[in-house]
């Protein structure tokens, strides 16, 4: 795990005044300790588009990733399965359009496709300090509220009881054709989120939601890292 | 020296030289705030209460105005003791706390229990100097419980609560920690007749020096103590509390009951992690981590404790469920579904044997047991549950007893005490003891009205009886299936729930 570089982004955020750190530099965050995320770019000018998505390949998804706008969804700046040069730049003219001004830039990442969304996140309570979450994740988490939580840091027993008790479990299971969820790997990701809880005090919340399963695979798809 | 809550190795240095022996077990006990005159000053109740329990060590009252009290001298000061005490009781006014426990720590006291209130609680900058003095003192070699509190409910030394002086002296493995004092004393109360037996009751009320963690580990560590039950309302560090919790649990069971479960406090949260981790969730989510059973009122706390107590520590999946009446098993089977329990019909050749012990019409020997009679006699349920038992896929057996019903048909011909409870007692023993399966008892009384006070006290003598025999009881099937979950929940740690 690199802590420097992940200590690097959140102190330079700090230094410019923000509290907030972007889609892209929560997901370098989360990159640094292994935790698995979307490929991506974040690309500024429309010239940097078309290397980006060749890379990448499509299918693609593409937002606006500025600290002053964090909620992507309900401005409306964010497009998801782009398949062609075409749609892309005019994406990228949009997406631009939508920012009025404002820092930012857009990210590019690779449209992951599964059905199982799940939640992880990270939150210091007052009185136990850094509490990591798991749970059923998507748009309807605050309805559902299948989640729990566990003190960092974790052992790997905690990982494993924090899937087995929601109350969704079953479907980190082979269900309906989908293979089981790589528990493995999740509670890689669960004790990599106590890790940073640990590691950087400035890191007051984390969410990642949703964190989709790709076939067997958890990849963190939306990130947001709040510091204190 | 001040006791730095930072530095979790000054406890752990405090609490291994603390002679709890002789805080729990004193010998010599001064009492200071007893009046010469009697009367119903907390201090005077607590040195009465102290003697109605048969305190066997001595007790030295103290009152600046001297005199005496029940025959034995009051001292004008701690100083004029004689000899080494070894712990004190504290009931004078706050301002004068400090003074009496520098006193007691000088006389090589090793603990002080401070009753008297006016300290942090008030919330005035005298109360919170005060407590900062008591800390002070007791940073300098004695250990303090309070201050604001009822201190200690102790059977074997016969250390008690100020109002319950008429506590049992018998032990049993319960302990019970409490900031409340009300609290320790309400549950202590009502574990005497539900068939708690205890071995350390704690409220330490404001909870200066020993407090919620440390208290844990010494319990953890405690051999009269079976199963630690809880009450907690605020803790003072929440690692500290965690690892304590932790090492508690991983020797003996832990039920604990978190009061104050609010939901998350003002802080303006910008992730939905952060608006998901209340104080409800994240408490819950703690407890279980650390190992301890997590439950919702005091009556949940008592039945779950009385089964660690009385059941041996193992899980119990699979259930037989005996009992007069059909519905009554129906709803069992419901209600053990819910607990994660089964109750799985009898093996073939298990039902037949039950089945030969059973009326020819109107019972039914599958499981739930339905005995069609409420006046079975005790020979034949000992039968029934002898053949039921020999199914492997039953770990633990019930017996649900409409007692009541013996009164209905008294009045008719026969004498109300055809409730034969003691030899019911003595066989169920029996067989729970020879087949290695824990029989339960529920006992529900549909009649508790003024009309059918007999009824209720023969409840009550029953109830006696099976507990003394070790057979737990329970009013209500529920509470008897919540109980045995509760006691899964612990031993099956790691199981999918």
């Amino acid at each position: 795990m690199n802590h420097e570089s992940a200590e690097k982004i959140t102190g330079s955020a700090r230094s410019g005044g923000r509290n907030v750190l972007t889609e892209y530099e929560s997901k370098q965050v989360l990159k640094a300790y292994g935790i698995p995320v979307t490929r991506e770019a974040l690309v500024h000018k429309e010239s940097e588009v078309i290397p980006v998505t060749a890379d990448i390949g499509y299918p693609l998804v593409m937002k606006v990733c500025s600290a002053a706008i964090a909620h992507k969804t309900e401005k409306g700046l964010i497009r998801v399965d782009i398949r062609t040069d075409a749609e892309a730049l005019q994406a990228f003219r949009e997406i631009k359009g939508g920012l009025e001004g404002q820092e930012g830039g857009v990210l590019i990442q690779e449209m992951i496709k599964g059905r199982r969304e799940l939640v992880m996140g990270l939150t210091r309570d007052d009185q136990f300090g850094p509490c990591v979450m798991f749970g059923l994740g998507g748009i309807f988490t605050e309805i559902l509220r299948d989640i729990v939580f566990r003190r960092a840091p974790l052992t790997r027993e905690d990982a494993f009881a924090m899937m087995r008790e929601i109350r969704a479990s079953g479907i980190l299971d082979a269900v309906r054709g989908m293979k089981a969820a790589d528990r493995e790997r999740l509670a890689d990701m669960l004790i990599g989120i106590g890790q940073i809880g640990i590691d950087l005090a400035r890191v007051r919340e984390i969410d990642l939601n949703p964190v989709i399963l790709s076939g067997k695979d958890p990849v963190v798809v939306d990130a947001l890292i709040v510091l204190a | 020296m001040n006791q730095d809550q930072g530095d979790p190795s000054i406890v752990v240095t405090r609490a291994s030289s603390t002679d709890f022996e002789r805080i729990f077990h004193p010998k010599r006990v001064a009492i200071a705030g007893v009046s010469p005159g009697g009367g119903s000053g907390f201090g005077t109740l607590s040195f009465l209460s102290l003697q109605a329990m048969g305190f066997e060590g001595e007790i030295f009252p103290v009152n600046p105005k001297g005199g005496e009290i029940t025959g034995l001298k009051i001292y004008r000061n701690m100083e004029d003791i004689p000899g080494r005490l070894d712990l004190v009781v504290v009931v004078v006014a706050a301002e004068d706390a400090a003074a009496i426990l520098e006193a007691g720590r000088k006389k090589g006291a090793a603990g002080a229990i401070i009753i008297t209130s006016g300290f942090s609680e008030t919330g005035t900058p005298e109360g919170v100097a005060r407590e900062e003095e008591i800390r002070r003192i007791a940073a300098e070699g004695i250990r303090v419980i309070g201050p604001n509190c009822f201190g200690i409910y102790c059977p074997r030394s016969g250390l008690t609560f100020i109002p319950n002086p008429d506590l049992t002296r018998e032990s049993g493995p319960v302990a019970f920690l409490s900031q409340s004092g009300g609290m320790a004393s309400d549950y202590t109360n009502m574990g005497m007749w539900m068939g708690l037996r205890f071995s350390k009751v704690v409220s330490f009320g404001n909870g200066v020096d020993l407090r919620e963690s440390e208290l844990l580990r010494y319990l953890g560590d405690d051999a009269e103590t079976g199963v630690i039950s809880m009450y907690v309302e605020g803790i003072r560090d929440g690692d500290e509390f965690l690892e304590a919790l932790k090492f508690a649990a991983g020797k003996k069971p832990v039920v604990i009951l978190k009061g104050g479960l609010s939901t998350a406090g003002s802080r303006a949260v910008v992730s939905h992690t952060a608006s998901l981790g209340g104080s409800r969730t994240i408490w819950e989510s703690i407890l279980r981590q650390a190992g301890a059973v997590q439950v919702r009122d005091t009556q949940e706390m008592a039945q779950a404790s009385l089964a660690f107590a009385l059941l041996p520590g193992k899980v119990y999946r699979g259930l037989s469920v005996a009992g007069g009446g059909g519905a009554l098993g129906i709803v069992a089977c419901d209600a053990a579904e819910v607990h994660g329990l089964e109750v799985p019909p009898l093996q073939e050749a298990v039902s037949k044997k039950v089945a030969s012990f059973l009326p020819r019409t109107g019972a039914s020997a599958v499981n739930p047991i339905d005995v069609a009679n409420p006046y079975t006699p005790p020979a034949v349920l000992e039968n029934i549950f002898r053949a039921s038992a020999q199914d492997s896929r039953i770990d633990l057996q019930i017996l649900m007893l409409l007692p009541h019903h013996f009164k209905t048909f008294s009045g008719l011909e026969r004498g109300w005490m055809t409730f034969p409870y003691e030899e019911l007692a003595d066989r169920l023993k029996t067989v729970a003891a020879e087949t290695q399966k824990p029989i339960v008892l529920v006992m529900t009384n549909t009649k508790r009205g003024l009309p059918d006070l007999d009824v209720v006290e023969v409840h009550a003598k029953a109830r006696q009886t099976f507990l003394k025999e070790g057979i737990p009881v329970f009013d209500e099937i529920g509470d008897a299936l919540r109980a045995i979950a509760n006691n899964n929940r612990y031993y099956g740690k790691g199981e999918t729930a």
